[in-house]
């Protein structure tokens, strides 16, 4: 028994005790008991609000309140479990699926790196505004910073107890028994000291490491790498691996589940001076005006953000006046280090994040006016509660405290039990996004599980709901007529006062109009995943395999790389089952692109035009036609001026005349002529045609890096492996990368499947829970309106009637809701096909189907509850009233 | 009660109760009953506690932890509640008689100034 208790269990007794003994000093001095009595308690006064004053001191009065309201509000709910489960689960979906969903984007954007102390650690970016033409060379990141500009910044602020800098994504080719390619990053050679991450094994990097350029061939590899490539080859360390033909000694190996500071994985980590090492031909730690290293400093104990501002700014300052050329200045956006952080990242993520957490919030809004809707309808069963308390003085502000704590109670659990449902199924729903992305698609090191932050968003989120759906009730039914209140026989609120009756209404309409968005939604997104299955690209794109090979990161000068192409292909040709070879510089649908600004005659401006260095016989290998002209002669390259447009290229830029001989300059005044037309095929974008494209041919100085494109007529999996083998033998630690030309099309109909499936979930979520509240309406408003439905029927309706009557009250905010919504997503829906590919605006059969199939959802829930309303016999109804 | 008698009695200022308790506990453990006696008692029956308001004090004391209950025998065999100090009362005894001491002082100063140098 706590301190507290035993003191006011014994209280009682120690007053009683108090009386007896001024009661006998009294006797004593010779009063009759009775007079003794009454002198004693005379001088105690008031017992009972002495007790109180007593009690006051222990506990609170509003808490003592709202212990009492929350038991009172438990006994309540529990009286009632139908509704109360109704409820909670109503919440707990709304809720759930919200904070499954914060947790995701807290796992991306807010959480800190997943390092010691990380709340230490700030990332650095700049941005540049240019008095008029300004020009920076950008490597991954436009924030970024250049080498020098890292060195400033690290040897002249007074804030970072360490400031390190990084490149990463660097593509390497690890030589191994079979070759592939992984990410890396190349560091500042305090990147593990600074970020306080030791190696699991091994050493991190010391100073000498960065001493000299390309000096020191050291490497520590992360954890996957180390078990995936190497066995957990304990002895690993010391030992050398070969990455871009150079070798390196491994000096580390990182601890599990250290995976870098970039949202995808880091497969290893080098100095900073064995940069052009990695990547041949391409100085950038000399490169004073390039942005390619990302910065991560740790500030001194004590320091604030704003003090880190000051300083860095400083040094900004200094070097934007000491910067030759077009005058700039800098500003520096500087925050707590988590896996997004660079403005670029952040412009990206804000607007996806925004749209999909306002449309999950929908669903909760759902949920909310389903509760509210269980709320009033429970409201007027204690119409009678209510008015008794306040015809016993009970202040309005009081019954609202009240019923807002029982709100709260059930928004509560439900918040909790959704929490706990998102948490658990968390893992699932990630298995099954990610096993819908393609399988190369590069894996994320979001950590999804729950902190602070999220449990605060639950928490907070809860209370909201519990005063949304809670507030608009509670005023209500603590507003009443006494008189007729407590007589019974005032008309059942909602149901024969027109404003209740139109309260509920709303209620119900803005829910269906809130489902039909979500529905029409998920409707366009499923139209545009399927236009996406069935598109037809306009070439044959079965059967073609596709070879990237980048022979420049790979070590290669360019006569060698033309050396290998060469015989590379012919080994290729001559393998069995191969019909047909061709090289190009872009493969269709690979996500890589080129383009560039030509110059038309006749026009003032410039034209964007993508382009693309074939070989001649990939138009005949892709099966796309050359409608008009010529196509290219196998001796024509990058020297000679002719070049293929596409049919809708031309139209744009030359309409209503022949596209033939028309001229197109380069900005360097290089001219072209126009030799060929080729039929329209989606080989840059899938689902658009609009963009200008053309063909220049192919010559050796893209053998660097290029595509090989083979159709063949045998199986792709030995196919594949002898195209390896005939890389291999060529040179065996080239890395051959084979995969089939339909495989690229999976990367682009993953991102339209994956958000699909997450809104088709939402829409039949969205519909269960409208459902549910149409359901609920009706039959509340059915069982209320028994004597009316009597009346009907005793004057000789039948029960069609009846039931036509009940499904028009009902259908009536259906309908007014479904034609709001219709407008809204007409209204969002342009925003959605912009994010799609493959989306119509205004797709028919989604907006003509989904209203379709909510009515037809609606009506069965009203007809259901609708049938007990044609059942009623008149008799008993007029009777029980 | 007397018209006289009301007059001579005063009504005790916020929070001195709390000390006056305080102050009578020091002659050690003490009953309720037997606290608003001593109160009574000790000053000549001129403050005049209202029994009641003594339990309220009481508490607010205990949940500060400056004195502390114990079930007990009293002198003629009852049980009953005895509350003593705590070191933590003793502290704050000596605390907030020195405050009093002030006050008292300074008010004196107001109501009879030059008497103070006097005395």
């Amino acid at each position: 028994m706590t301190r507290r208790k035993r003191m006011l269990a014994e209280l009682d007794q120690d007053i009683r005790n108090h009386l007896e003994r001024e009661t006998q000093d009294n006797i004593d001095r010779g009063m009759s008991p009775e007079d003794a009595r009454y002198a004693a308690l005379h001088k105690f006064g008031n017992v009972t609000r002495v007790k109180e004053e007593t009690w006051k001191v222990w506990n609170p009065v509003w808490l003592e309140q709202l212990l009492q309201d929350v038991r009172f509000g438990i006994r309540t709910l529990l009286r009632s479990p139908g509704l109360t489960v109704a409820a909670v689960m109503a919440i707990a979906l709304g809720i759930g699926i919200n904070v499954g969903i914060f947790s995701v984007l807290n796992g991306l954007a807010m959480r800190l790196l997943p390092v010691p102390r990380a709340q230490e650690l700030v990332s650095v970016n700049q941005i540049f505004h240019f008095q008029g033409r300004g020009d920076r060379l950008i490597h991954n990141g436009a924030n970024w910073f250049s080498y020098s500009e890292y060195q400033d910044y690290r040897d002249h602020n007074h804030v970072f107890s360490g400031l390190v800098a990084y490149e990463p994504y660097v593509e390497a080719n690890l030589r191994d028994t079979d070759v592939r390619q992984v990410l890396g990053t190349v560091t500042s050679c305090n990147y593990f000291d600074v970020l306080i991450e030791r190696p699991a094994q091994g050493r991190g990097f010391v100073g000498s490491d960065c001493a000299s350029h390309g000096a020191n061939a050291v490497v520590v590899v992360s954890d996957d790498l180390w078990r995936g490539k190497f066995a957990a080859d304990p002895s690993l360390v010391g030992k050398q691996i070969v990455l871009n033909q150079t070798a390196y000694t491994v000096i580390g190996v990182a601890r599990p589940g250290f995976t870098g500071t970039e949202p995808i994985p880091s497969a290893f980590w080098a100095p900073l001076t064995m940069q052009q090492a990695l990547e041949p031909r391409i100085d950038r730690l000399s490169s004073d005006n390039m942005s390619w290293l990302a910065l991560l400093g740790r500030t001194r104990p004590g320091v604030t953000m704003q003090e880190v501002r000051a300083d860095l700014g400083v040094i900004a300052r200094r070097i934007d006046q000491q910067h030759s050329g077009p005058r700039r200045t800098t500003s520096l956006a500087i925050h707590a280090a988590t896996f997004f952080t660079s403005p670029e990242q952040r412009s990206f993520l804000i607007p996806v994040a925004s749209v999909v957490l306002a449309a999950f919030a929908l669903v909760l809004l759902i949920a909310c006016a389903n509760v509210a809707n269980l709320l009033l309808a429970r409201a007027s069963v204690r119409q009678r509660e209510m008015a008794l308390r306040l015809s016993m003085g009970a202040g309005r502000w009081r019954l609202v405290r009240q019923l807002l704590t029982e709100s709260l109670l059930l928004s509560i659990a439900g918040g909790a039990l959704g929490s706990i449902i998102a948490f658990w199924s968390f893992i699932r729903i990630t298995q099954v996004v990610t096993s819908h992305l393609p399988h190369d698609f590069p894996p994320f090191a979001v950590n999804v599980a729950p902190n602070l932050h999220v449990l605060a968003y639950a928490l907070a989120l809860s209370l909201f709901t519990g005063i949304a759906f809670g507030l608009v009730p509670a005023l209500r039914s603590s507003r009443l007529d006494l008189n007729s209140a407590i007589k019974g026989d005032g008309t059942p609120f909602g149901a024969g006062k027109r404003s209740g009756r139109f309260l509920l209404n709303t209620l119900v309409g803005s829910q269906v109009s809130v489902c039909m968005v979500l529905l029409l939604a998920a409707g366009l997104l499923l139209r545009g995943l399927y236009s996406a299955q069935t598109v037809d690209p306009g070439f044959e794109i079965k059967g073609v395999a596709t070879i990237f090979l980048n022979l420049e990161k790979q070590g290669y000068d360019p006569a060698r790389a033309t050396h290998f192409m060469r015989r590379f292909r012919e080994r290729i040709q001559g393998l069995p089952g191969v019909v047909d070879v061709a090289q190009a510089e872009c493969a269709p649908l690979s996500h890589d692109f080129s383009g560039s600004e030509f110059a038309v005659s006749g026009r003032a401006d410039t034209v964007g035009v993508e382009y693309n260095h074939i070989t001649p016989d990939y138009f005949s290998l892709l099966g796309i036609p050359i409608v008009l002209g010529r196509d290219f002669s196998p001796v024509e390259t990058h020297e000679a001026p002719g070049i293929i447009v596409t049919e809708s290229t031309a139209r744009r830029l030359w309409p209503g005349q022949d596209p033939l001989g028309k001229a197109l300059r380069e900005i360097s005044g290089r001219e072209y002529s126009v030799i060929g037309v080729a039929k329209d095929a989606q080989v840059a974008h899938l689902g658009k045609l609009d963009t200008n494209y053309l063909y220049f041919p192919a010559g050796t100085e893209d053998d660097s890096r290029s595509y090989v494109l083979v159709r063949y007529a045998t199986g792709f999996t030995s196919l594949a492996k002898s195209i390896r083998d005939a890389g291999r033998s060529i040179d065996p630690g080239v890395t051959v990368d084979v995969t089939r030309l339909e495989d690229y099309l999976e990367v682009w109909r993953a991102p339209s499947r994956i958000v699909a499936a997450l809104s088709g979930a939402l829409g039949a979520l969205a519909l269960l829970l409208c459902s549910i509240g149409v359901y609920g309406m009706v039959s509340y408003s059915v069982s209320r309106s028994v004597r009316d439905i009597g009346i009907r029927m005793a004057l000789g309706a039948d029960g069609a009637k009846v039931m036509r009557h009940v499904l028009w009250q009902a259908m009536r905010p259906v309908l007014i809701g479904a034609t709001i919504g219709v407008a809204l997503c007409a209204a969002v829906s342009g925003v959605l096909s912009s994010m799609m590919f493959g989306l119509g605006t205004h797709d028919p059969v989604a907006f003509i189907c989904m209203p379709l199939f909510l009515f037809a959802v609606a009506f069965v829930a009203t007809f259901i509850p609708g049938r007990r309303a044609m059942r009623v016999d008149p008799m008993i109804a007029l009777r029980c009233e | 009660m007397s018209t006289r008698e009301k007059n001579e009695r005063i009504e005790l200022l916020q929070g001195t109760l709390d000390l006056l308790i305080l102050r009578t506990l020091q002659l050690g453990p003490m009953h309720g009953h037997a606290i608003s006696k001593a109160i009574e008692f000790r000053s000549d029956d001129v403050l005049q506690v209202e029994q009641g308001s003594l339990y309220p004090a009481l508490h607010r004391l205990i949940k500060r932890r400056w004195i502390s209950a114990e079930d007990g025998t009293s002198e003629n065999n009852r049980r009953a509640k005895f509350y003593a100090l705590t070191s933590k009362g003793k502290q704050q005894l000596a605390v907030e008689a020195g405050k009093w001491d002030k006050l008292a002082r300074a008010i004196a100063q107001i109501l009879r100034p030059g008497e103070q140098e006097e005395a």
